[in-house]
């Protein structure tokens, strides 16, 4: 019998597995079971079998110039089949919204117009690109793949931390390590209906295609990757691999009259959709950073003239912008006449001089972020902080009112988290990932969940040294087990296959059919 | 009045070693607005190279081209044909302080109020400004800058560089034409009033004879909004009229660069620029 | 196939067979001079680094100096352990091309190699060598059994093949030193796994002109000089389906052609006659047709510096 819960503290919080008064949830109840019935040599021998499976596929993440294994914690995150519609519409409605604002902002500017977003949003905002002003993507996707950063308060409910619409990156780990999960505890997939994510990669390859520039057939998509020094290049790779497309750097392309093509040994082949996890600012050198290596010059006037389709578009950092996130429930009222499905965490605008005098006399009790960062650099948490901290943050925040928001703290959700040989309380967050292929935006049925490992932390980000669980959307009770499939994404009909001829049975059963034949003729 | 001018603007670079690609923007050419109309125009690359035109997001006509065989000189030739209109008259009913003042207003022209690459409102900016006179109203305090501008500046060519900001300019307390534009839009910017880098060319005489080609520059002057677009040759002391030709007008130089480019081979060295400039009617 | 995924593969099979042939020359160094007590050590190992090609320090050399320069020096590529790191590196950046059984195969080698190295330079070489030919092994044997024989699998041979024409002249050399017994001949065929086919194929005693012979011409064994070349030329044969009636336009083919028919119309007497200037001429060869490959196949893959054009027309 294991101990990993004996003694448990609860918190204030939402806890993932345990309501109130110590009790498993209902979705966690056959999964409290199998915790209970474990020892702890066994679920020492899984988390080695864990260690060895990531170390042996390189499954990894740089920190800081490191190469680490992805730290996966072995306790699942389960979300019921009653909240997830929820969190996969309001993803769905978010992700649409933005969409809409990106084209407009980067065309005929009527949100801006109409004094719904200030335009000094836009023109102070540094990623706010005007050179992608006039690029029309071919099917209207700027945003093929968003990851919207979510986080549950104490009361249950889900709300939105961050907008991520760049180059999210995470997918990865949620396939790998429900591959990882469902060899180290096959048991648990035997006793829970969980929804596949492993449609992921053909999902964006067929949103991917999707997008292809007019006139050309049969596309050729690459993912362009900055190369195996970024932390993120062993999910490049996968996602290369897992499409079964080429994974390119920089070098390896070369634009030519505003057609992008790769160098192969075979001479030059022309490229249709890059898929590219390069940032705005390396990409192309010719419009941004003219030091980039990791770019190709020519390809953002390419994809000016048509000729081939950046994916994510050009600029889509205005849309994540984390002072841009203040407006986005009066966006997604704006574009699509609809009330926000998924709640803001409640945000200050300090460039208001009202906000940011109540703000300076709240600091210890509110989170500062860096408009313009992400990963969690560059964040104060108010409860956490030295006084000294707050006083310098008093004087940033005064002299670059623009640069800053501040937020309530939202008390995550904690879930039970191996910690030595025990489960305790860890704050998580939930990043769904979101494809639009231009007819509907998917949401991959569960997500990244990402843990802060120290205790008290709410610094989830990996790069900061957190780790990650598998998540579980369970199906419906009686629904399907899988999800459908994506259509195969070209052809697109296939001819009916035809009735398969039967296995060869071998010398002894032919004969006798044989001989059946032979008399009924 | 309208003159009609000729241009043929050459510049480009060449190369101590071989370039085996490069890739380029050139913003050359004049375009049709309020004041001038573009009968005609072209940009020529040697070596040839095809030329992908687009209108950015200033609305300036862009020629962009890439090279990919060896070559030691890269020659760009922008030639036009334009009609241009004497200086517009000044704004009816000015704009105020107040109006300036406005949230609308400040919003609407947020990026032409900020700092930007080659204006920073820096301390020497903003003391620079203390100045001017502040019982003077908006467009007053425009031809005080302009008057300002001559006095922190002398037009000298060699004494900065493209890299030389606003600031630089006024520690300097010479330039040439972009440093003049330059410290103006600080001026301006730092007492709240939205303006904006003009690229473009001026024909050097006002008596010239059609037909007569004249050497010309690439030119730089300024515009401010003050309840109207008013525009100033800060450099020239002068009101801008038909013997100006506008290209572009944005923030500032740096997105207005005439030629902008990167390359993988040896060290670059600009050509002279030569410009022509023809009255024709 | 892109042009660099291409390059790496011709070098992940160039630095593992560079591991496991350096292994192998190695061996036979160890051996030698722990078996012969009239081997002058610091002699040894100047021969031996002047044949890799490397440059010896300065004071007297033991085999322990020898092994830190060729074996565990895990910052350059002419040492085992820097191949392997070079390898995965390059694996790394083509993993995409390559199957994840061989992936995971270089991962965990390169994850295993501080360990094992710090085993072996305390004492036991020989079980650091077995362990270097055995992962190369199971790259070889993965790299059959999972990689489809598309080009990535041409230039993982290729490279693969080159190196091992390199090497084995390299070890030629090595070992046809100055009165090489019949011993070292001994040692030097089992460090090719070559002794029991060598024995089986000509049922004598070994002498240096059949080791000679064997290592550089023989047409079955696939370590022999002869037999790399040969699968060098195939490989870039099939690369290059569309060669014309006449004559050749690919360089490193015609380089690699000539070496070939070099040797395989040679007598045995001629070549042992001036052994070191054919090594030489085989080494030469490798390198050469290294360069046309890459002026070929992997031109203009190396990262490009953009310069900002200083703009013009200032007034």
């Amino acid at each position: 019998m294991g101990d990993f819960l004996d003694g448990y503290p609860l918190g204030t919080g939402w806890d993932e597995m345990f309501d109130g008064s110590g009790n498993p949830r209902t979705p966690y109840k056959a999964l409290y079971e199998v915790l209970q019935s474990l020892s702890a040599d066994d679920f020492e021998s899984r988390c080695a079998a864990r260690d060895h499976a990531f170390r042996d596929q390189g499954i990894t993440f740089s920190h800081s110039g490191e190469e680490r294994p992805f730290p996966l914690d072995l306790v699942p995150r389960i979300l019921s089949a009653n909240i997830w519609p929820t969190i996969e519409a309001g993803v769905s409605q978010r992700v649409r919204a933005l969409e809409a604002f990106l084209a407009d902002v980067y065309g005929l500017g009527r949100i801006v117009d109409d004094g719904i977003v200030p335009r000094r949003l836009l023109t102070s905002c540094a990623h706010f690109h005007r050179t992608a002003a006039g690029i029309e993507p071919p099917n209207g996707v700027r945003v093929q793949v968003a990851g919207i950063d979510l986080v549950r308060g104490a009361d249950g409910g889900f709300r939105v931390l961050e907008d991520n619409l760049r180059t999210p990156s995470g997918i990865s780990y949620v396939i790998e390590n429900r591959r990882t999960m469902a060899r180290v505890f096959p048991e648990l997939f035997a006793s829970h209906r969980v929804r596949p994510v492993d449609s992921y990669p053909a999902r964006l390859l067929e949103a991917l295609r999707a997008a292809t520039p007019a006139g050309v057939g049969d596309p050729t998509v690459v993912v362009l990757t900055p190369g195996i020094y970024n932390s993120a290049y062993f999910e490049h790779a996968f996602l290369a691999r897992q499409m079964g497309v080429e994974l390119v750097e920089g070098r390896d392309l070369v634009c030519r009259g505003n057609v992008v093509y790769m160098r192969s040994t075979d001479g030059e082949q022309r490229v249709d959709v890059v898929y590219r996890r390069v940032d705005d600012e390396y990409l192309d050198p010719l419009q941004f950073r003219a030091g980039s290596v990791v770019g190709c010059p020519g390809i953002v006037n390419a994809a000016r003239a048509g000729n081939v389709t950046i994916a994510n578009a050009v600029g889509n950092g205005v849309a994540d912008d984390k002072l841009l996130y203040t407006y986005v429930p009066e966006i997604i009222r704006y574009y699509l006449d609809e009330d926000p499905i998924l709640a803001n965490v409640d945000t200050y605008r300090l460039e208001d001089p009202h906000q940011l005098k109540a703000v300076l006399g709240r600091l210890p009790e509110l989170v500062l972020k860096p408009v313009a960062g992400s990963g969690g650099y560059g964040l104060v948490i108010g409860p956490a902080a030295a006084p000294e901290e707050l006083e310098r943050m008093r004087h940033v925040l005064m002299a670059d009112p623009r640069g800053w928001i501040a937020q309530e703290v939202v008390q995550l959700s904690t879930s039970p988290t191996q910690i030595g040989d025990r489960l305790l309380p860890r704050h998580v967050d939930l990043r769904p990932f979101a494809v639009n292929d231009g007819e509907r935006v998917w949401v991959v049925p569960g997500g990244l969940t990402r843990v802060a490992l120290p205790e008290g932390s709410l610094v989830v980000n990996s790069s900061q040294g957190g780790g990650s669980k598998d998540t579980w959307v369970l199906a419906e009770p009686g629904g399907a087990r899988a999800q459908p499939r994506p259509k195969p994404a070209a052809p697109r009909v296939l001819a009916p296959a035809a009735a398969s001829s039967p296995l060869d049975p071998g010398p002894a059963v032919a004969q006798a059919a044989q001989q059946q034949q032979a008399r009924s003729c | 009045m309208t003159w009609r001018v000729g241009i043929r603007h050459v510049t480009g670079y060449e190369y101590t070693q071989p370039v085996t690609s490069s890739y380029n923007e050139a913003r050359i050419t004049p375009i049709s607005n309020d004041r001038q109309l573009v009968l005609e125009s072209e940009v020529e690359v040697s070596p040839p190279a095809s030329v992908y035109r687009y209108w950015d997001w200033w609305g300036t006509l862009v020629h962009s081209f890439d090279l990919h065989e060896p070559h030691d000189e890269l020659v760009i030739t922008g030639t036009s044909i334009v009609e241009t209109s004497g200086p517009p008259a000044a704004p009816e009913s000015p704009a105020t302080w107040a109006d300036l003042a406005d949230a609308g207003t400040r919003d609407r022209y947020w990026e032409l109020l900020t700092p930007s690459t080659y204006v920073p409102l820096d301390d020497g900016v903003r003391e620079a400004a203390a100045d001017l006179d502040p019982a003077l109203d908006p467009r007053e305090t425009c031809e005080a800058v302009a008057t300002l501008v001559r006095e922190l500046l002398t037009y000298e060519r060699g004494t900065t560089t493209v890299s030389t900001t606003a600031a630089d300019a006024i520690r300097i307390g010479s330039g040439v034409c972009q440093d003049f534009a330059h410290v103006a839009l600080g001026l301006l910017r730092s007492r709240g009033i939205p303006a904006r880098y003009v690229s473009g060319y001026l024909h050097p005489s006002a008596k010239a004879q059609p037909g007569e080609v004249l050497a010309g520059q690439s030119h730089a002057w300024v515009e401010a909004w003050v309840g109207d677009w008013m525009s100033f040759d800060v450099t020239n002391g002068s009101e801008v009229g038909e013997r100006h030709v506008v290209v572009g007008r944005a923030r500032d130089y740096a997105d207005l660069a005439p030629l902008n480019g990167i390359f993988h081979g040896g060290p670059a060295k600009a050509l002279g620029v030569t410009v022509e400039l023809t009255r024709l009617a | 196939m892109l042009s660099r995924i291409a390059e790496s593969l011709y070098w992940v099979g160039r630095y593992v067979e560079r591991a496991e042939d350096t292994a192998r020359i190695l061996d036979v160094h160890v051996h030698r001079t722990l078996e012969d007590p009239a081997v002058e050590e610091d002699a040894a190992c100047r021969g031996l680094l002047a044949v890799m090609g490397c440059k010896a320090p300065e004071g007297a050399l033991d085999s322990a100096d020898l092994l830190g320069i060729l074996a565990f020096d895990s910052a350059s590529t002419t040492s085992i352990a820097g191949s392997l790191v070079a390898a995965r590196e390059n694996a790394r950046s083509a993993r995409d091309s390559i199957s994840s059984e061989m992936w995971e195969c270089l991962n965990a080698t390169y994850n295993a190699l501080p360990g094992v190295v710090a085993r072996a330079s305390g004492g036991s070489p020989h079980a650091f060598f077995s362990y270097v030919k055995e992962r190369a092994a199971i790259l070889a044997g993965l790299a059959d059994s999972t990689m489809s024989r598309d080009d990535g699998w041409l230039f993982l041979i290729l490279g693969r093949s080159l190196e091992r024409v390199d090497m084995t002249a390299r070890l030629l050399s090595a070992s046809f030193g100055d009165g090489s017994g019949q011993a070292e001949l001994v040692t030097t065929l089992r460090c090719c796994s070559a002794h029991e086919a060598f024995l089986r194929t000509y049922r004598r005693r070994v002498e240096p002109d059949l080791v000679a012979e064997f290592l550089l011409l023989d047409r079955l064994f696939p370590r022999s000089a002869f037999h790399a070349l040969d699968q060098a030329e195939r490989c870039l044969a099939e690369l290059d389906p569309g060669a014309g009636r006449a004559g050749l336009d690919d360089e490193a083919r015609r380089i690699l052609g000539r070496a070939r028919t070099d040797l395989e119309f040679r007598r045995v007497q001629e070549l042992v006659a001036d052994l070191p200037g054919h090594l030489a001429s085989l080494q030469t060869c490798c390198s050469t047709a290294g360069d046309a490959l890459a002026r070929r196949f992997f031109r203009q893959s190396a990262p490009q510096a953009w310069n900002l054009e200083v703009a013009g027309g200032r007034q």
